[in-house]
């Protein structure tokens, strides 16, 4: 790898005490600059993503014919357990961590974080929890096996020893939820104190807001998930029964904790990917975002009322009657601000003049298919529905088409949408198109399979299965394995175009945001001088594409 | 905002939509495994609404960004804005008000068929804290009685067991057809969980609570019975058969069998352990074996071949 | 389509406007506008708050899975087993350590009015008041009649009263450092945020206090 100092020859840094700093080593460095440690995050993330890929693929070859015979059941529960606990915490949750380290201070016009610090501590707990976490496959008796909810008493079982897979697996999500508390404080002061001069709340990208909620999720649900997880490490270390149904404790109490962060967690992935289409939707079809404030208050709006809906995930755990039917009711709400979301992306795209390129596909592509994983989500609130596929590949799929389909075409939207922001150079538009249909075909085939199987009663987690199934099975696995695929030209894009790639401009898809009023990459205060914001949001209909007074944008 | 050539079109639109979305609503039901149970048929009632309301909503958005696609593209390097309209009140407000109330209807009609599956019995009752093995009768005195038989359901790693009411336990379960059964489901060391995805009906089963549901299939056949919450290592062989078969039937079986030894079903997990190492890859991963005498009996064999 | 400028004042819920009847303490933490990047004491106190804000829900899942296990036992004592014992030993430690709250915030009030000496003293007084509790809890554990595997009742009192006196001996350190910073020359002239931080905390540590003493102590089985 070359170095790339000559990033510097832009012109638009005249700060030449940066010059040092703009290197390739700085991103192994402990360092306290939002954006530095912003692609930390993200280049970090994606290989655990390509990690837990690859473990899906596994699970895929696994589950292509019905016997058990590619890999053994423990290891196949391990597979399973694994995937789900590194894709969801140590992929999508850190890499919009990472997303909005690099974005929220550049788009309200601050010249760090917070508390850059603790912005740093945050990010270095994450390197070591990750590794521990993949160093349990290592051990006799290999890494946890109960799923990544980690239902006692069947987490509890484990071989003899006192270092076991469960134990690991416990210690190293602490240690995530720790750096989560850590950057969810950070994000939030970020917001309400650091903002430029007239950047009121409804002055912020939607970004901005749904990174708000969704941290203000964190602060509030992650606690519980901890406090649980807490109890669990005693029961399985230290001998104490608070989980244990054979010894007076009570299983269920671990669900209620577990569901009241998890399922939040979701809204935790899938605000911050919200926000992205709200950001890439308006830039690429010229229209103001429409409805901007109720969209904003709608971000608001779905992080509240998914505080109170965590029962649904236990509608068949023994749940009384009145709990059902309450939270069938509050989980069928969420669905109100959500369609909001739907209506006004629906509403910016309508009467526009679309640039198709590969940010606007992927985050096009994403939004479809989140109405779908929206659909779906409203049936399994309906309970009656729910008891029949509740556990079953339906549930699966609807997840996936929300955790990948949308969220993770989400972050392939941002970023296509910020590379040249990021790096300074442009990616290659052919070969991001490719990627994007490599993805966008193969993600419907694999997760539109799993539906059907639900509703036939295919049951999730299980390495082997009635020969009825293996239709749809094929299916599902080979389109999980072009979808495995189609990470290498997107590797090969990033990596060539950050080291090869035209130089970029400051903005180069003429889009509102203080982030593209300063150079690309930007200097390591981000502004030369702080703005002052005077305009709304999304203000496409100004001639100078410029929401600011002393902008210097070359536009 | 609109021209009346538009009203007309998109008038045809939306009626085109609401025919083709109560089409696919109709197809949904022949995407269910058969309907077993009274209950059966009001989920897939309820799938049926929920899919056509929902093709609605997909096909309708979906079309109006392919629409876009198609017709709303911008010249090269023309950066130009599409519209100025930041927004409309109304519009958003039907947005919000239209979503709330569909939601709203969904809701109540979810919670009336939940209602009705309630009459039908999958009301379950659940007893904290009685031991496992109380005595099966001492709890069913003081219940409502809708069921005309009762079965316990043992479920323990990895298998299933059914005591009939004649002290007759077996490892298949057969139910009378057209009449209500009650299940009295035990689980001995972790939650597992009950369904038979003809029935349309699924519940955990967690140790040390006493948990029942009623059920009434109305067709006679052969269905299988999962484990459906995540039990371990041999979790997916976790199956046993279901036989649905007229009142005459079940009875001639129960005493038939009565008199014969416990029926011996394969054991899934015992054969599994026994040709173990077929898999390709084999992590040689250790886990938690149950200390179950017929396990460690079988495990015994194992070791000889 | 006609064009329409919206203006921001224009703003549907006028946020500016309410912000003006909230109390001057509470306006301050919800800064509108943007253009508080400068105030450091400020975001800081908010930040901490906000880890407050989390830190109790970690008490609130343990609070809430001791309430839940306790309402469906009706054998919440395993036979032998007196429970947590009401004692004036309990008592003492409990209302030292409550009023302790009353001795750190008119520390940090003469802090603030730069009087170090008074600061020190009363300094002084909460950390060997919060010592004194943490002792007595230490003899308290050792004296009881059930441990931490002694069934439901053990699990939840350990773990509550342990990770409870865990956050008492971090305000304690906090508070120990603090007064060694005092000693410093100049250290409190930039600002106080260290005690401020550690006055709030330590209020923290007392409230929770009330809860798990009524819940532990108070609900008797």
């Amino acid at each position: 790898m070359t170095h790339d100092s000559s990033i510097n020859t832009d012109g638009e840094l005249n700060n030449s005490s940066n010059e040092s700093e703009q290197n390739w080593r700085r991103y192994f460095s402990f360092s306290t600059d939002h954006k530095v440690i912003g692609v930390q995050y993200m280049a970090m993330t994606f290989m655990f993503f390509l990690i837990g890929g690859l473990l899906a693929m596994i699970i895929r070859a696994e589950l292509l014919t019905p016997e058990a015979n590619v890999v053994d059941r423990p290891l196949y529960n391990g597979l399973f357990t694994m995937h789900g606990t590194i894709m969801i915490f140590l992929w999508i949750i850190p890499f919009n961590a990472g997303l909005a380290n690099y974005l929220v201070p550049l788009m309200i016009g601050a010249r760090d974080m917070a508390f850059p610090l603790l912005n740093a501590i945050a990010f270095w707990i994450l390197p070591p929890a990750g590794l521990l976490l993949l160093s349990s496959f290592l051990l006799p008796n290999g890494t946890a096996q109960s799923g990544w909810w980690s239902y006692p008493p069947i987490s509890l079982q484990v071989p003899p020893g006192y270092i076991n897979g469960e134990f690991i697996w416990i210690v190293s999500l602490i240690l995530i939820g720790i750096s989560s508390i850590m950057g969810a404080i950070n994000f939030l002061t970020t917001i309400f104190w650091m903002r430029a001069p007239g950047m009121t709340f409804f002055r912020m990208p939607v970004f901005v807001w749904s990174v708000m909620s969704a941290q203000l999720l964190q602060l509030i649900n992650l606690p519980a998930l901890t406090g649980a997880l807490i109890l669990l490490l005693f029961d399985l270390s230290l001998g104490t029964q608070f989980f244990k149904p054979l010894e007076n404790g009570d299983p269920v109490i671990y669900q209620h904790l577990f569901w009241f962060y998890s399922h939040p967690a979701v809204y935790i992935m899938a605000l911050p990917a919200f926000g992205i289409f709200a950001e890439v939707l308006p830039a690429f079809a010229r229209n103001p975002l429409f409805g901007y404030r109720s969209v904003a208050l709608a971000t608001l709006g779905i992080a509240l009322v998914s505080i109170f809906v965590w029962v649904h995930h236990m509608f068949t755990s023994a749940t009384p009657n009145w709990m059902r039917m309450t939270f069938m009711v509050t989980s069928m709400l969420v669905a109100v601000p959500t369609g909001v979301k739907a209506f006004a992306w629906t509403a910016t795209i309508w009467r526009s003049k679309l640039h198709l390129e590969t940010p606007m596909l992927f985050a096009m592509g994403g939004a479809t298919m989140f109405i779908f994983g929206g659909i779906t989500g409203v049936m399994l609130a309906a309970t009656p529905f729910d008891i029949h596929v509740n556990n079953t590949y339906f549930v699966v799929g609807h997840f996936h088409y929300v955790v990948f389909n949308t969220i993770t075409m989400a972050i392939f939207a941002a970023i296509y949408f910020w590379f040249p922001k990021i790096t300074g150079r442009m990616y290659s538009e052919g070969w991001g198109k490719l990627h994007f249909w490599l993805t966008f075909i193969p993600a419907n085939i694999t997760f539109f399979s799993m539906h059907p199987l639900g509703l036939q009663g295919m049951l999730r987690r299980i390495s082997s299965y009635d020969p009825q199934y293996q239709g749809w099975n094929i299916i599902a696995s080979l389109g999980a394995f072009l979808l495995g695929a189609s990470t290498l030209p997107f590797i090969a894009n990033i990596v060539g175009s950050w080291l090869y790639g035209p130089r970029a401009v400051n903005n180069p898809w003429h889009a509102t945001g203080l982030e593209w009023i300063t150079s690309s990459p930007p200097p390591r205060d981000n502004f030369e001088e702080i703005p002052i914001v005077k305009r709304p949001p999304y203000d496409y209909g100004d001639p100078k594409y410029s929401v600011l007074e002393n902008s210097n944008n070359r536009d | 905002m609109f021209t009346f050539l538009e009203y007309i079109l998109i008038a045809f639109y939306v009626a085109g939509l609401l025919i083709v979305s109560r089409w696919i609503g109709q197809q949904a039901f022949s995407w269910m495994p058969v309907q077993a149970t009274a209950e059966a048929q009001r989920v897939d009632d309820l799938f049926s609404f929920l899919v056509s309301i929902g093709a609605f909503i997909l096909l309708g958005l979906v079309g109006v960004i392919v629409y876009a696609i198609i017709f709303h593209r911008a010249r090269q390097k023309d950066y130009s804005e599409g519209h100025s309209v930041r927004g409309d009140a109304r519009i958003e407000l039907l947005w919000t008000a239209v979503p709330t109330l569909l939601v709203l209807w969904i809701a109540f009609k979810g919670f009336s068929i939940y209602q009705q599956l309630n009459i039908l019995g999958l009301q379950q009752i659940v007893h904290l804290h009685t031991p496992v093995e109380s005595p099966a009768y001492a709890t069913v005195a003081n219940k409502p009685q809708p069921a005309t038989e009762t079965i316990d359901v043992f479920v323990k790693q990895w298998e299933w067991s059914f005591r009939y009411p004649n002290n007759l336990t077996s490892k298949e379960l057969h139910l009378p057809v057209n009449r209500s059964t009650r299940l009295n489901l035990h689980a001995q060391d972790v939650i597992h969980g009950f369904y038979v995805s003809a029935f349309r009906l699924k519940q955990d089963i967690i140790p040390n609570r006493n948990i029942d549901i009623v059920l009434t299939p109305i067709r006679s056949g052969k269905y299988r019975l999962k484990d459906s919450q995540f039990s371990g290592t041999y979790f997916a062989l976790m199956e046993a058969d279901v036989y649905v078969e007229p009142l005459d039937t079940y009875n001639q079986w129960l005493t038939q069998t009565t008199a014969n030894e416990p029926t011996q079903t394969k054991d899934w997990v015992v054969a599994e352990s026994i040709q173990a190492h077929k898999t390709f890859f084999n992590s040689g991963w250790q886990t938690f074996i149950p200390a179950s005498p017929a396990i460690a009996k079988e495990r015994k064999v194992s070791n000889d071949t | 389509m006609q064009r329409r400028t919206i203006h921001i004042d224009e703003s549907p819920i006028r946020l500016e406007k309410w912000r003006q009847y909230l109390p001057n303490w509470l306006k301050r933490f919800l800064p509108s506008g943007g253009g508080n990047a400068e105030d450091h004491h400020g975001k800081g106190i908010f930040g901490f708050v906000v880890f407050l804000l989390s830190e109790s829900i970690v008490f609130l899942s343990f609070i809430l899975t001791y309430v839940a296990l306790r309402l469906t036992h009706t054998d919440w004592l395993p036979p032998g087993v007196k429970g947590p014992d009401l004692s004036t030993f309990v008592m003492i430690n409990t209302v030292i350590l409550l009023s302790s709250s009353f001795v750190i915030q008119p520390a940090e009030n003469a802090l603030r009015r730069n009087q170090l000496n008074k600061f020190r003293f009363l300094w002084l007084t909460t950390i060997a008041m919060g010592t004194y509790f943490l002792v007595g809890q230490g003899i308290e554990w050792s004296q009881l009649d059930f441990g931490l595997t002694t069934g439901l009742v053990g699990s939840t009192f350990y773990v509550l009263t342990g990770f409870h006196g865990l956050h008492v001996l971090t305000g304690v350190i906090l508070q120990v450092t603090m007064l060694v910073r005092s000693f410093i020359p100049g250290n409190y002239n930039k600002g106080h945020f260290g005690a401020s931080v550690t006055t709030l905390f330590w209020h923290f540590v007392d409230i929770v206090w009330v809860f798990l003493f009524s819940l532990l102590y108070l609900w008797q089985a």
